[in-house]
């Protein structure tokens, strides 16, 4: 659904807040609904964002690309830099075969 | 005189006439009377309704009949008030007037039958020509090796081999109409200058000149936005895209600075002195093009004895 936010006067509104508002207003709990895209307009006052409600967690999980179960918190990603990577690669480079 | 003779002869024709015509009327007569009996026990039935075409037919028959009877009547010195067939012809005739939209309607499909019938085949730009066609997909040339295999195996496996065999086949698409590719330099140019003048016509100042020269009566409308600019359209466009598609798309840095421009000048008052480009009306030559980019002359250098690179060189 699309999600039209009105805050005057305030700055945007987090996440988290408009989950709990979502699940007030549609008897849920705030664990199966994800929010995403919010854009506040020039001037403030105004976000339009969109958001989802499955009917179960199991549900989102199947259907949800990972990096907003990392805003939800229920997934940790792999925190590797980019050089180690290429550090990484380049060792490998160099052995040819399975190493043991 | 021979008009006794010629009257005694044709008595006799007269009266076989007159006989025949007694024995067809009495036939006519027994079909009617059956024909009113079938249709009153129900043995047409009109769940499906009837034909435009047929009803059509029949309506206009009977318009006739009725109207040579009228005529016949007139002609005779009989006076038409009050007539029966008068109110025949007036019903008919309200209800051949109601049948026109529906013939509107199906004019097409009847043109376009009757000329199918004539020439045999579809004309070259009939839409139905181009409708895809599955069955052309498949490959229709069967080898025997396919059909004994089939024989031997199992089911399953036959249809496996058979849809790698038909693979196999190159698809080559079909050839329509080809429509060459002729826009010259010239014509782009003359393409350009109309869509200018168009935008041209409907500036400001072109309108307010109409205004003041026109007769009707002056409208002050409340509008929400009197510049519906195509920026602006863009933008509508995009955010219908974005609610429904529920995705939010990149902004190229060209479109970034194409929408900055475009908030800076309807925010400043840059649109009090400054008029759009008339000139396509004018004549003159315009001086900055769609991107608000100035267009700049390409000046042509004289070639002069230039120094060449080698000559240093052989130095």
């Amino acid at each position: 659904m699309v999600t039209d936010v009105l805050h005057p006067g305030k700055a945007t509104v987090p996440q988290t807040e408009i989950r709990e508002k979502l699940a007030k207003m549609y008897q849920t709990t705030p664990d199966v609904i994800f929010v995403f895209g919010f854009r506040t307009h020039f001037g403030g006052g105004n976000t339009i964002g969109f958001g989802t409600i499955y009917d179960s967690l199991d549900y989102g999980k199947k259907n949800e690309p990972k990096h907003r179960f990392v805003r939800h918190g229920l997934y940790e990603k792999k925190k590797s830099s980019r050089k180690q990577r290429k550090e990484r690669h380049n060792r490998m480079k160099k052995v040819r075969g399975t190493v043991g | 005189m021979a008009a006794p003779e010629v009257l005694e002869s044709e008595i006799t024709n007269a009266v076989t006439l007159l006989k025949n015509l007694q024995d067809q009327v009495m036939a006519v007569t027994a079909q009617v009377q059956a024909l009113t009996k079938k249709v009153q026990a129900g043995v047409y039935s009109t769940e499906k309704g009837l034909s435009l075409l047929e009803v059509k037919d029949q309506l206009l028959l009977m318009y006739l009949m009725d109207l040579s009877h009228l005529i016949l009547h007139k002609a005779s010195g009989g006076s038409l008030q009050g007539h029966a067939a008068v109110l025949r012809l007036v019903e008919i005739r309200t209800v051949l007037e109601k049948l026109r939209p529906l013939d509107q309607k199906l004019k097409y499909q009847i043109d376009k039958l009757v000329k199918t019938a004539v020439t045999g085949s579809l004309s070259e730009n009939d839409p139905l020509r181009f409708k895809p066609h599955p069955s052309n997909m498949m490959s229709k040339l069967s080898t025997e090796d396919e059909e004994e295999d089939e024989a031997e195996d199992g089911q399953s496996e036959a249809s496996g081999k058979k849809s790698t065999k038909g693979v196999s086949k190159k698809y080559v698409p079909p050839r329509l109409v080809p429509v060459h590719y002729d826009e010259t330099e010239a014509e782009r140019e003359r393409k350009r200058l109309e869509r200018a003048k168009r935008r041209a016509l409907s500036s400001s100042v072109i309108r307010e000149l109409k205004e003041q020269y026109s007769d009707a009566p002056e409208e002050i409308r409340d509008a929400r936005h009197p510049h519906v600019t195509r920026q602006s359209q863009e933008d509508q466009h995009r955010i219908n895209y974005e609610e429904s598609m529920m995705v939010r798309l990149s902004v190229s840095k060209r479109e970034k600075g194409r929408r900055k421009r475009a908030n800076v000048m309807s925010s400043q008052l840059h649109s009090l002195t400054h008029f759009s480009d008339i000139s396509a009306l004018t004549g003159g030559a315009a001086h900055l093009d769609e991107d608000q980019n100035p267009i700049k002359k390409r000046k042509k250098l004289p070639k002069k004895g230039r120094k060449r690179k080698g000559f240093r060189r052989r130095r």
